[in-house]
């Protein structure tokens, strides 16, 4: 191993770093945003949206990230739609991890049985508040540990930015091996580097995971 | 109590041990290759070339691997007798095919250059390139001053180009692809102010690409093109140069631009690109230069 090697490409490895992390926290939040929207269409079975989002949600589940990223910055310039290799990261991850958490989000809403929302109805609840203080933390506590699993899978597709020229942590360590041929220096560095990005994310989640496990069956 | 601090201690002591092993395996892998006599002895050989880098290494309508490297890869395999498994590789991964044993020749339109040269062994040349840059007609780069501050330079990871550029134009900002399909359609597309690799491929794709047009046809040093084999495959190495100098004699590699250059470049740059018989003009030049 090739200490001073690595010391030199330390400062490259903490650029892609922060790209990884910039359009990789980005696509998670679209991708929430757009899951919830999805979920509560769903839900509440909307007339036509419900439709779209059905399409969406196959559309995006059955086509690779890679796919979807050359789509988007390849051939839509072809129709006269320019839009920059970040913004292309961002999308991509947002769009793919939209569908996979609207899904997730979808199961835990129904994995709560119609009984208890019937139930509180009959209790003097209106359909709304049965919803909110019944069905949603129920859900909500189902949901995390998919959700969860979604945002590190999210985080982890980010590898295959290379593509859009976007020097995420994968590509960096590609396209330094292609210059100098440090093969175990750079690889050893990028799982350091996958690791100090994705393990807060997995320890956090397990921790949010039991504190919302209060919400099925109490401290 | 005690065996539990036992038990944790001799888990890091085998922990340790594997991760050790582990690397060890990982080094002990770095000079593995396949001898003359194992090649001929399998029946295969097996070659790595570019698979999108039309006119040297390219697949064609029918599934074909064609080109001027695969011109000469076959006949490497007719005169070794063996039956060739061609591996497609990108610029970025050559080196690596041959340190882990992959191939046993990289055939990739390989520039030779000086860091290259302390991880593969290679043979002598059979091209002589230089570096250019390719940019659309209604804005032509013609010198690396040209480059705007927020204009980007298209280069391809793991070529000489970008070797070159970062390390003599740090101030460039590059925007770096894998394949050479993605580089030539991110040019097309406006992506980049222009796209610098070997003046070879540039001049090819403005030949193709009607509205772009070469504005630095030659850039940085006169360098050569070579096979490359595993560090130490020596009977290897030593096979392939016999092979390189007999051809020139009867100027194979002219045949060679011929079969598979003429239709790109015409017969202009035959003299310019082809190294018969391993020996290049600009040899001392470039390994003066860098």
């Amino acid at each position: 191993m090739d200490f001073e090697a690595m010391r030199e490409y330390l400062p490259l490895f903490k650029d892609a770093l922060a790209l990884t992390v910039r359009i990789g926290w980005q696509g998670v939040l679209l991708a929430f945003l757009i899951g919830i929207a999805c979920a509560i269409i769903q839900h509440m079975r909307l007339p036509v949206l419900r439709t779209v989002a059905a399409v969406y949600i196959e559309l995006f589940r059955n086509t690779p990230l890679l796919v979807q990223l050359f789509f988007l910055y390849f051939a839509l310039p072809k129709i006269g739609l320019r839009i920059s290799a970040e913004l292309c990261g961002v999308l991509g991850l947002g769009l793919l991890g939209g569908a996979y958490m609207a899904e997730t989000i979808r199961s835990g809403l129904e994995s709560i049985a119609p009984i208890q929302s019937e139930s509180a109805q009959s209790l003097g609840m209106t359909g709304m508040q049965a919803f909110r203080y019944v069905i949603l933390p129920q859900a909500v506590s189902r949901s995390v540990p998919g959700l969860i699993a979604n945002v590190i899978f999210l985080l982890k597709e980010t590898s295959v930015f290379s593509t859009v020229s976007l020097m995420d942590l994968m590509f960096t360590a590609k396209d330094l091996i292609g210059m100098y041929a440090k093969t175990m220096e750079c690889l050893t560095l990028l799982v350091v580097f996958y690791l100090i990005m994705l393990l807060p994310v997995s320890v956090l989640g397990s921790l949010v995971e039991r504190r919302l496990r209060h919400a099925e069956f109490g401290p | 109590m005690k065996t539990a601090i036992l038990r944790r201690v001799l888990s890091a002591v085998v922990i340790f041990t594997l991760a050790l092993s582990l690397s060890v395996i990982a080094y002990a892998d770095d000079g593995d290759f396949r001898t003359l006599d194992e090649i001929k002895d399998s029946g295969v050989i097996n070659i790595g070339v570019f698979s999108d880098k039309s006119p040297f290494g390219y697949v064609d309508e029918n599934g074909d691997y064609q080109g001027y490297d695969v011109y000469f890869a076959e006949r490497i395999g007719q005169d070794l007798g063996v039956d060739i498994n061609y591996v497609s590789t990108e610029a970025a991964n050559r080196i690596e095919y041959l340190q882990t044993g992959k191939v046993d020749i990289i055939l990739a339109n390989f520039t030779v250059t000086e860091e290259r040269a302390e991880e593969v062994d290679f043979a002598l040349p059979y091209m002589n390139v230089a570096l250019g840059v390719v940019s659309p007609e209604d804005a032509v780069i013609e010198s690396l001053d040209d480059i705007g501050e927020d204009d980007q330079v298209i280069v391809i990871s793991g070529t000489t180009a970008e070797t070159y550029l970062v390390k003599n134009y740090p101030d460039i900002k590059l925007q770096k692809y894998d394949a050479y399909a993605e580089a030539k359609t991110a040019l097309e597309n406006g992506n980049g102010a222009a796209w610098a690799n070997d003046n070879t491929e540039v001049i090819a794709f403005a030949i193709e690409n009607p509205g772009f047009t070469v504005g630095i046809p030659s850039l940085g040093s006169a360098d050569t093109i070579a096979p490359a084999v595993t560090k130490g495959n020596d009977t290897l190495l030593d096979w392939l140069n016999e092979e390189i100098e007999a051809l020139g004699e009867e100027e194979f590699f002219h045949a060679d631009y011929e079969a598979t250059l003429l239709d790109t470049y015409g017969a202009d740059y035959e003299d310019t690109l082809v190294v018969e018989g391993g020996v290049a003009a600009g040899t001392d030049a470039a390994a003066a230069n860098d």
